[in-house]
């Protein structure tokens, strides 16, 4: 097994991880986490199936992953702000 | 065994044991604090797998910016220590670690399986490397230039959420709850890194189209700017209030703008000619860079809980207002 092969064993199972912890955990702040961790094991298997074979890198699944950490803050930042709203609505009641 | 097998085992050991660290801590302060370890292991992982494009994004974006942001959602909660005891106990813990693992190790293998069945001669990432693009660096060719669609419509995403989190906002946009901190020892520390980190953010824009960088890396590297004079109560640096919506989607609009005009000038939409094509692209991911700080600052600034703790003042970004003594605004310096 090579390199990028390993982290790309690694990334499937950093992205279940995830993906179990976001189902079942209760807290909302700790589902944010829960998705981030997700989203960092796809790039995890973005970023190795680029590195694997001779020669240069991938810059088709590079880009991809470029373009998947945006929209992953966006999605995580607007989630952030609707926990806040949530957990601020608490307090009024 | 080679150092290099030794080095890929330890990071990779590594990164998996803060994953189930961060997904499993008991409290969310020790969560989101090893969230960020797990962050900078990320980023050794993406130099070591040969994409400094993927690791300086993930740096600055991903560690930096989302670090911001957790960070200062947790604020007021972890004060208050409530909420932070998870359900179930080790047992559930155990299950799912068990599933989520046996889950994980068969998928890797189907995945390895299927990498090592895709490694033909033509593969879409040689073609990509193939092709004569307007500027050098083959991911910004990728991201401006051949996918050009797919970044407009990831900056039209993240201008969506930013939109959406200001609607969401109960207070709207005039009052981003900001508590400014003016020590003299870091007000000073930010006025010597702000050049320092503008002239970075240049060099980031303009080095994306020969080597690693571009307008994402460039964006977060000035949203951490802008974040740090908003902390030391220089708003009147950063644009807010009325120029906040503009600069948030001034990306996007002049995105639309360069599609349309190659579409009058060339024929086809985002079709970029090479005698002209690199002025486009610069002008597009200078305004991407501008877009995409204001959005990522507006983001981490609207999760920021409205009452840091009892005695703290907070300061709003439309009007003055009140400052405790030991932290008074110290305009007079600046």
């Amino acid at each position: 097994m090579t390199g990028p092969e390993l982290f790309l064993a690694l990334g499937a199972v950093v992205t279940l991880l995830g993906a179990v912890r976001l189902l079942t955990t209760p807290d909302s702040m700790r589902r944010v986490v829960a998705l981030y961790v997700t989203g960092a094991g796809t790039l995890l298997i973005l970023v190795s199936l680029s590195a694997t074979g001779p020669g240069e890198p991938d810059p088709v699944l590079q880009a991809l992953a470029l373009t998947g950490i945006v929209i992953t803050i966006s999605v995580t930042g607007l989630a952030l702000v609707l926990v806040r709203r949530i957990e601020d609505g608490d307090d009024d009641d | 065994m080679s150092w290099e097998t030794v080095l890929d085992v330890l990071l990779a050991t590594s990164v998996l044991g803060v994953a189930v660290a961060t997904l499993f801590a008991p409290r969310r302060t020790s969560s989101v604090m090893l969230f960020l370890v797990l962050g900078l292991l990320l980023v050794l992982v993406w130099t070591r797998l040969g994409a400094p494009d993927v690791a300086l994004a993930e740096a600055a974006i991903a560690s930096g910016v989302t670090g911001a942001l957790l960070v200062s959602a947790l604020t007021r909660r972890s004060a208050a220590g409530s909420a932070e005891t998870p359900r179930g106990g080790w047992r559930s813990a155990a299950a799912e670690l068990a599933v989520a693992g046996t889950g994980g190790v068969l998928l890797g293998g189907v995945l390895v399986g299927a990498a090592r069945d895709g490694l033909r001669p033509d593969r879409l990432g040689d073609l990509a490397l193939d092709v004569d693009g307007v500027v050098d660096q083959p991911v910004t060719t990728v991201l401006l230039d051949l996918r050009a669609l797919d970044t407009l419509l990831e900056v039209a995403v993240l201008a969506a959420a930013v939109l959406a989190a200001l609607a969401v906002h109960r207070e709207g946009e005039s009052s981003i709850g900001i508590r400014s901190d003016t020590r003299p020892v870091l007000v000073s520390f930010v006025r010597l890194t702000t050049p320092v980190v503008l002239l970075l953010t240049g060099w980031f824009l303009v080095a994306g189209s020969s080597r690693p960088g571009g307008a994402f890396q460039a964006g977060a590297v000035l949203a951490g700017a802008a974040l740090l004079l908003l902390l030391t109560g220089r708003k009147d640096l950063v644009p807010t209030g009325r120029w906040l919506r503009p600069a948030v989607v001034l990306g996007l609009a002049v995105f639309l703008a360069a599609a349309v005009l190659t579409r009058l000038v060339e024929g086809g939409w985002l079709d970029l000619p090479a005698s002209w094509g690199v002025a486009v692209v610069l002008v597009v991911e200078t305004a991407l860079v501008v877009s995409i700080a204001a959005g990522l600052t507006v983001l981490v600034a609207l999760s920021r809980p409205r009452y840091v703790d009892a005695t703290a003042s907070t300061e709003t970004l439309g009007g003055a207002a009140p400052s405790d003594p030991p932290r008074r605004q110290t305009e007079e310096l600046t």
